[in-house]
């Protein structure tokens, strides 16, 4: 019952919480969905160099962790360059990298994975690369890694938890307030558990409709 | 219309078209043979530059394709091209797989390019299947569709790379009407196939490859009935 009372008394905590971790892992999955797949371009591109630094990028970001780059980006940028971003937008920033690496990835091994004929199939009917990625590739490529970009988009809002190190108030941030003016370690942490599940539940959900949607034309 | 100048092909240390000369004239239709391996595909798949010559020339319509600076893109709208695995768009309706290249490069109305589109699907006798998957047809059917999608582009040439291969014998005749309406209607075609009696009846000129070279050619009643090279017979004798 405790659990009731308590999410019902804090409910503007929880609240905020909510809405802080709704718009980072928002801003993280579109903002490295759109980078992610550039960055998947670019690693595909002639040139040797640019296919570096599109690998640098993504070997960087997935070879350390997270929190690091958020401390970089929130601590270390400020006290370097001068550039000072507020928490929201350091948390912002790191979610839509470190997340874009991963996507980028993802989104490799599903354009690798078209057929190769469909690219020739473009190209031979006067088309150009751009309009082969746009119209044949890519809409393919994503369609295949729907799922493991459903994955992709369920971590980053579990993620964004660690942004609560900086000082957003998200729900883990949120959850510790609790914590502290209630003397209760379990219930707090109980809530957020249910409320993240709610979020990422939700989430699979609509994937899960998505995804059929786009079967349509696997339907014999 | 094409012309071709010592076309060499290497993949690595392979060296699997070893100069090629060739003419092709409007309105001719040219069926390449040749056991598997002579470097037909590779030939054709060359001819709009799906692979890029190793070395050589061809000149489409009088203009030198394989210079530098040269807008491929612009050639290959006027040449057609049919795969062997179809390569239909598979997440496209048959009816946008057939209007996406007139509507996005040639830059055509939706309309006209869905009245352009009818017109095909009823040359190959596919109108009801205009909002058919391809995961929906059966291979002849996508092939027919393939066809009508490379013709939407109003090509002036039709590249055939072995269009029957992959389907289920009961189903090449279908196929292979299609393409003989086409070039009754006059199209330049250039085919590769294993069809030898297809070849015979539409084929003006028949080409034997072997080894990455042409090795005999002339128009089938001679290549088919009295055939010079050893090799063409021997070749002949295993497919007739």
């Amino acid at each position: 019952m405790k659990f009731f009372t308590m999410f019902w008394e804090y409910r503007d905590y929880f609240f905020t919480g909510v809405q802080y971790t709704l718009l980072l892992a928002a801003i993280g999955v579109i903002c490295g969905f759109i980078l992610g797949l550039l960055i998947a371009l670019v690693r595909m591109s002639p040139w040797k160099m640019v296919r570096f630094l599109g690998n640098a990028w993504v070997e960087f970001l997935r070879g350390t962790p997270m929190m690091v780059q958020l401390l970089i980006i929130h601590y270390g940028f400020s006290q370097l360059f001068g550039v000072n971003f507020t928490p929201i937008q350091s948390g912002a920033i790191t979610l839509s990298i470190n997340s874009s690496a991963y996507l980028a990835e993802i989104f490799r091994a599903g354009i690798q994975g078209v057929d190769r004929g469909q690219g020739e199939a473009a190209r031979s009917l006067g088309m150009t690369q751009g309009m082969s990625l746009r119209f044949i590739i890519i809409p393919q490529a994503i369609k295949s890694v729907l799922p493991a970009i459903g994955n992709e988009f369920i971590t980053i809002i579990k993620e964004s938890s660690i942004v609560s190190i900086i000082g957003v108030t998200e729900l883990i941030f949120q959850s510790g307030s609790v914590v502290g003016i209630t003397y209760n370690g379990m219930t707090p942490y109980l809530i957020v558990a249910v409320i993240y599940f709610i979020l990422t539940f939700t989430l699979s959900r609509i994937l899960g409709v998505f995804e059929r949607k786009l079967k349509a034309s696997d339907n014999r | 219309m094409i012309t071709v100048k010592n076309l060499h092909k290497k993949f690595g240390q392979l060296h699997i078209l070893k100069g090629i000369d060739l003419e092709i004239s409007q309105g001719e239709v040219v069926v390449v043979i040749g056991p598997s391996g002579s470097g037909k595909s590779t030939f054709l798949r060359c001819l709009n530059l799906l692979e890029s010559p190793s070395d050589g020339e061809i000149l489409f319509e009088g203009e030198s394709i394989t210079s530098r600076g040269h807008n491929i893109n612009l050639t290959r709208q006027k040449m057609g091209m049919v795969f062997q695995q179809f390569n239909l768009f598979p997440h496209k309706t048959v009816l946008d797989n057939i209007t996406l290249a007139p509507i996005r490069v040639k830059k055509m109305e939706k309309n006209k390019a869905e009245a352009v589109a009818m017109d095909l699907l009823q040359t190959v006798g596919l109108q009801d299947k205009r909002d058919a998957y391809p995961s929906q047809l059966s291979g002849g059917q996508k092939q027919r569709i393939a066809i009508a999608r490379a013709l939407a582009m109003e090509p002036h040439v039709m590249l055939f790379d072995e269009p029957t291969s992959a389907l289920d014998p009961e189903m090449v005749g279908e196929v292979l009407d299609v393409m003989k309406k086409l070039a009754d209607k006059g199209m330049t075609m250039v085919i590769v196939t294993h069809e030898m009696g297809f070849a015979r009846e539409v084929g003006d000129r028949i080409i034997f490859m072997d080894q990455g070279q042409i090795l005999e050619q002339g128009p089938p009643e001679q290549l088919f009935g009295a055939p010079q090279q050893q090799r063409t017979k021997e070749f002949l004798s295993k497919v007739l």
